[in-house]
Order: structure tokens, then C-alpha cells, then sequence
């Protein structure tokens, strides 16, 4: 790529070429986990899944009959339903109400950081810890929110055992817990426009609402592409919320596909049908993220 | 809604409406990080009520007297101390780990020419996309082929080097976020130490890992927080209570202590506090490692 270094690369060798020696040095841990850890695992994983596997008795080829019994296994095909019911509602909203929030909080305001690290405090704790004060807020019988819909005059909820309920409580807990990371990277982006352009649209006249939809919306387009990434993503992921707040046995309301592969793999001891679960989960976010990537072109907009 | 304020005609009338927008805005605001805090609040309060208390009618939001007892109850109820020690060993030996591995992966990625760089490097980004979910099974079965000289089992499940050992192995995060940083760093300081004889090992160590200071704290303060708050692999790989760290404590102190709010909210509170204190301390590299990762990509 660069223009010659002729002196470095005669000195060089190796598998890799170039400063190939020196790389191969400094990949080394990289590499092994790669191979280990991470790539190497998933076609593991697509091996595994065509076996019956207790880990007791040797594993037994079954071909595609864990993906068969999959399709035909009505907790897994809740927890599918579940979890793209939990991407879909959680990330567009996750992302509005950060994008509001972060043209509200981008202004010089006396005291603006101490509000701003109010909204990232739930990024940076556990969820664990979180999921068990919301678990107290949803209370049914003294829980915060029950008390408090009873001074405006709504009856007692159960939010967490009513099935209609549960899935809506968990996305509500989600949203709060991540908007602060989605806030930051909104925030940063807008300190990345250029005061000229905001001044500009000024002098035209622009009013808030049309000049944060026709200019300072398309600018962040790169930000709000970014945060979806990591939104999507992580809505695939959806687990500790679910086992803390619910065990989804037996209402099966709640079941995500990260607790369906957590529930066979390690309770159940079903490694081939926890890897063919694992593999649908991997081409899902596949699938999804090929697809957002190649909509970038449609909608987002790089300087 | 109120297209008569522009800043090009500066009216009085406009000035006013502005201000009265902005500090509507700014009620809204504050009135919304108030909402955001109170699960924070209402898990203090909880944890210093009475058990009696927290079911009252009306509620409470202070308690009448301050139970402190309940948290030496906690603390006592399971070995808290050994959990939380855990939790503190194991987020160092992994930002440790991912500090070493990850640096040295973006210094060749940034800074060495070599064949299959830019196809490894799409590798690993790949590998950033995928949920490391998808590798529960073979990562365990993995572990479980590791003979362990002093486990009950003889193998790696039920002691902790599958929650460490794996972040000495690289990282995609962390390389693609040191790797953006490296790229900054102006070739010519590489440049003039090669000539005066350095090696790539020495320029990694003497030149990038000193200017990347900052980036590295922004690992460190990641890392430490995903490990610190890490749940799934705790509960599937440890067994035994000295080994446990505060988020499996925690759930396995939810499961004996159904109900007993006072006590779980000073559990939560006090395996938060740690994140928080470390959150305001190093604000400024949060906010920065997110913005890099975010703006730059």
C-alpha cells in the first residue's frame, strides 16, 4: 500500500511477507484466540450442531435433526418471536429518544454534565444489580411503579407475570439502561458539526424542528448508523435482564434465544441443540447486520 | 411551533420566547435525569428500610430509621468479601490481558506491512459483529478438554481461567479501538527511530504505547466494566462459593432471599458502587474511548 520501503522489506520474510516475522510476533495471542476462541469456535459450533451431545457419551451424528427439531420446538420459536419483538421495538425507540435527548443536552446550560451523567450512570452498571431494582419497581403487590399508578388512579399491574405485560416491562428496563451510551455518541456527532452550517440554516429562517430534520439530522446519519450497529446487536443478545427478572419457565412469555442456547447447552446439557440454536442466532445477525450494512448506501450520509 | 425566533432577526419578543423554550427545556431535562435516577434512589432507600417498612401503605421513600445493620447482614449472609475480591482479581487479570494483547495486535495492524493484513484485519472486525454467544458451546466443551492441575474436576470448569485467560488472546474491540488511536501517531517518530537502529519491538514499546496513553486508559476502563459486570459466564462456569464473583453471588443471593428487598438492594448497591465510583473518576475516557469508536469507525 505505502511507497517503497525497499531497505524494510528486503530485510523482511517469512509466511507474510514484509515486516511478516514481526507481525507474525505481534498477532501471536490474536491469532490463537482467533483460531481458539472465536472464528475457529463458530464452524465448531456448525460441526457440533449436527451431533447429539450430552458430553457423558460420545457425541452422535444426527445430521439436521437438531435444526428439524428446532422449527418444530415451540419454546424455541417463542424465543425467536421474543427476541425479534424486543429488536424491533427496542432499538428504533432506543435510538429516537436518544436522539432527542442529545439535542436537548447540547447546549451550554450551567450544570449540563451533571445531567448527562445521570443518563450514562445505568450504562456502566451491572445488570444484575439493575434487574433486581427494577425487579422491586415491577413488584405486583408494593413495587414503585404499582404505588405510583395508584395515586393517578390505575390498578395494580403485574408486570413482570402477565404475559402481555412482561416482554414490554423488560424493553422499558432495557431502553433506560442503554440510552446513556446512544446519548454520548449522538452528543459527540453533533459537536462535530460545523457551527457555519447551523448558522446557516439560522439565516434561512429555520425554526428547531425543520433545522434538526433538514440539517442537522442528515449529518448524523454516520452516528445514528453506528449506534444501530450496536443496538442490533445487542438486542440479539438479550440475557441477563430475562434470567434475573423472570425465569421464563413456565410462561415461556419471555424466553430469548440467548436463554434458549444458556437453558440447553448448560442445564440441559444439550450441546448439538444448544450449537444449531447458536448457528440460527449467528446467521440471524448475519442476515440482519448484511442487511443494515448494505442499506447504509440509501441512507446515511458521509461528508 | 414557534418559527418566529431566528436568530437572524433578534427581537425582543423572540428573545423571550426563546428563553421561556429554553427553560422549559431545561425543566424537561432535569426532571428526565431525576427519572433516570430514580432506580439509583429507590435502591438506597430500599436497602436502608426496615423489611416491615417496604411493603407499607402509604410508601415510604425515607426510612424511619436507617437499618445500617443491613449491610453487615448482607455482607454476612454469603462470603461477600470473597465475591467482591473475585470480581476485583478478575477484572484486573483481564485488562491486563486485553492491554497487552490487544496493543500489540493494533501496532501491527496500524504501524507493520505485511501480506493478509487488511483480510485478518476484516476478520476481526467480523469477529466484533458476531455475539460471543454463538460460541458458548465450543468455548465450554473447549474448557473442558483442559486438564487442571487442582480442580474438582480435573479440567478447567469450575475454576476461573476460563473468565481470564481468554482476554490475553486479543480482542476485536480493542484492537480496532487501539489500531484507530495508532493511526494518529505520525509515521515520522517511527521513521527517525528506525534509522537510529530501533526495532518494531522497541518502537512499539518506547514510542506507540507512550502516546497512546489515553487510548489505553479508555480500554482499561472498558474492559474492567464488561469483566466487573459480566453474568452469563460466571454462572456457567463456576461452582463453588469461594469462587464465585459478585454477579453470581448476587443471583445466587437472590434465589435464598426472595423478598427480602432491604437485603438485595444493598447487595446491588454495593456491587454498583465500585462502576460508579470508577465511571466519575475516569468520565472523560468513557466518553472519549465511545466517541472514537463511534465517530471515526
Amino acid at each position: 500500500m505505502t511507497v517503497g520501503r525497499p531497505a524494510v522489506r528486503r530485510r523482511g520474510g517469512g509466511p507474510l511477507g514484509g515486516e511478516g516475522r514481526w507481525a507474525l510476533l505481534f498477532l501471536a495471542p490474536t491469532l490463537i484466540g482467533l483460531a481458539v476462541l472465536s472464528a475457529g469456535p463458530i464452524l465448531a459450533t456448525l460441526a457440533i450442531s449436527l451431533t447429539s451431545w450430552d458430553l457423558l457419551t460420545p457425541p452422535k451424528l444426527v445430521g439436521l435433526d437438531n435444526f428439524t427439531a428446532l422449527l418444530s420446538d415451540d419454546r424455541f420459536m417463542k424465543a425467536l418471536r421474543n427476541t425479534f419483538f424486543f429488536t424491533i421495538v427496542s432499538v428504533p425507540l432506543g435510538l429516537a429518544i436518544a436522539y432527542g435527548l442529545a439535542l436537548a443536552l447540547n447546549q451550554r446550560i450551567r450544570g449540563i454534565s451533571f445531567i448527562r451523567t445521570a443518563y450514562f450512570l445505568p450504562v456502566v452498571t451491572s445488570t444484575i444489580a439493575i434487574a433486581l431494582v427494577w425487579q422491586w419497581i415491577y413488584n405486583a403487590d408494593s413495587g414503585l411503579l404499582n404505588q405510583a399508578l395508584e395515586v393517578v388512579g390505575v390498578s395494580p399491574q403485574k408486570w413482570l407475570s402477565n404475559p402481555t405485560l412482561a416482554m414490554p416491562s423488560i424493553i422499558a428496563m432495557s431502553i433506560w439502561q442503554g440510552l446513556g451510551i446512544n446519548v454520548i455518541i449522538f452528543l459527540a456527532a453533533l459537536q462535530g458539526i460545523p457551527q457555519e452550517l447551523i448558522d446557516a440554516a439560522n439565516v434561512d429562517g429555520a425554526g428547531p424542528w425543520a433545522r434538526s430534520r433538514s440539517v442537522i439530522l442528515p449529518l448524523l446519519t454516520p452516528a445514528i448508523f453506528f449506534t444501530g450497529v450496536l443496538s442490533l446487536i445487542g438486542s440479539f443478545q438479550v440475557f441477563d435482564q430475562i434470567f434475573v427478572l423472570v425465569k421464563p419457565r413456565p410462561t415461556d412469555a419471555t424466553i430469548t434465544l440467548v436463554y434458549f442456547i444458556y437453558e440447553n447447552g448448560f442445564k440441559f446439557f444439550k450441546m448439538g441443540y444448544a450449537s444449531a440454536a447458536s448457528w440460527i442466532l449467528f446467521l440471524i445477525v448475519a442476515a440482519f447486520t448484511a442487511i443494515y450494512f448494505w442499506s447504509q448506501k440509501r441512507w446515511v450520509h458521509y461528508q | 411551533m414557534s418559527e418566529t425566533t431566528s436568530a437572524a432577526q433578534p427581537r425582543p419578543a423572540g428573545h423571550r420566547l426563546r428563553s421561556a423554550r429554553r427553560a422549559f427545556l431545561v425543566g424537561l431535562l432535569v426532571a428526565g435525569g431525576l427519572l433516570m435516577m430514580v432506580p439509583f434512589l429507590w435502591m438506597i432507600m430500599t436497602s436502608l428500610k426496615a423489611r416491615s417498612e417496604v411493603f407499607s401503605i402509604p410508601p415510604t421513600l425515607f426510612p424511619s430509621t436507617p437499618q445500617w445493620h443491613n449491610y453487615p447482614d448482607m455482607w454476612n449472609a454469603l462470603p461477600f468479601g470473597t465475591f467482591f475480591f473475585n470480581s476485583v482479581k478478575l477484572a484486573v487479570l483481564n485488562t491486563v490481558g486485553q492491554l497487552i494483547s490487544c496493543s500489540m495486535a493494533a501496532y501491527a495492524f496500524a504501524a507493520l506491512r505485511f501480506r493478509f493484513r487488511e483480510p485478518l484485519f476484516g476478520l476481526l472486525l467480523v469477529t466484533l459483529i458476531i455475539p460471543f454467544q454463538v460460541v458458548l458451546v465450543p468455548n465450554f466443551i473447549l474448557y473442558r478438554l483442559l486438564p487442571h492441575p487442582t480442580s474438582a474436576s480435573g479440567n478447567w470448569i469450575g475454576t476461573q481461567e476460563p473468565l481470564w485467560v481468554g482476554a490475553f488472546l486479543g480482542g476485536a474491540f480493542g484492537t480496532f479501538l487501539l489500531r484507530q488511536f495508532f493511526l494518529t501517531i505520525p509515521r515520522e517518530l517511527a521513521d527517525a527511530a528506525r534509522v537510529d537502529g530501533a526495532n518494531p519491538w522497541q518502537i512499539y514499546l518506547r514510542i506507540y504505547l507512550p502516546l497512546a496513553k489515553p487510548a489505553l486508559a479508555t480500554l482499561a476502563i472498558f474492559t474492567f466494566m464488561w469483566s466487573w459486570n459480566d453474568l452469563i459466564d460466571p454462572i456457567i462456569y463456576l461452582r463453588d462459593l469461594p469462587t464465585l464473583t459478585l454477579t453470581a453471588g448476587l443471583s445466587l443471593f437472590q434465589g435464598q432471599y426472595v423478598g427480602r428487598w432491604p437485603l438485595l438492594m444493598a447487595g446491588a448497591l454495593v456491587s454498583v458502587i465500585p462502576m460508579i465510583v470508577l465511571f466519575i473518576l475516569a468520565q472523560r475516557h468513557f466518553v472519549r474511548g465511545i466517541a472514537m469508536t463511534g465517530i471515526k469507525g
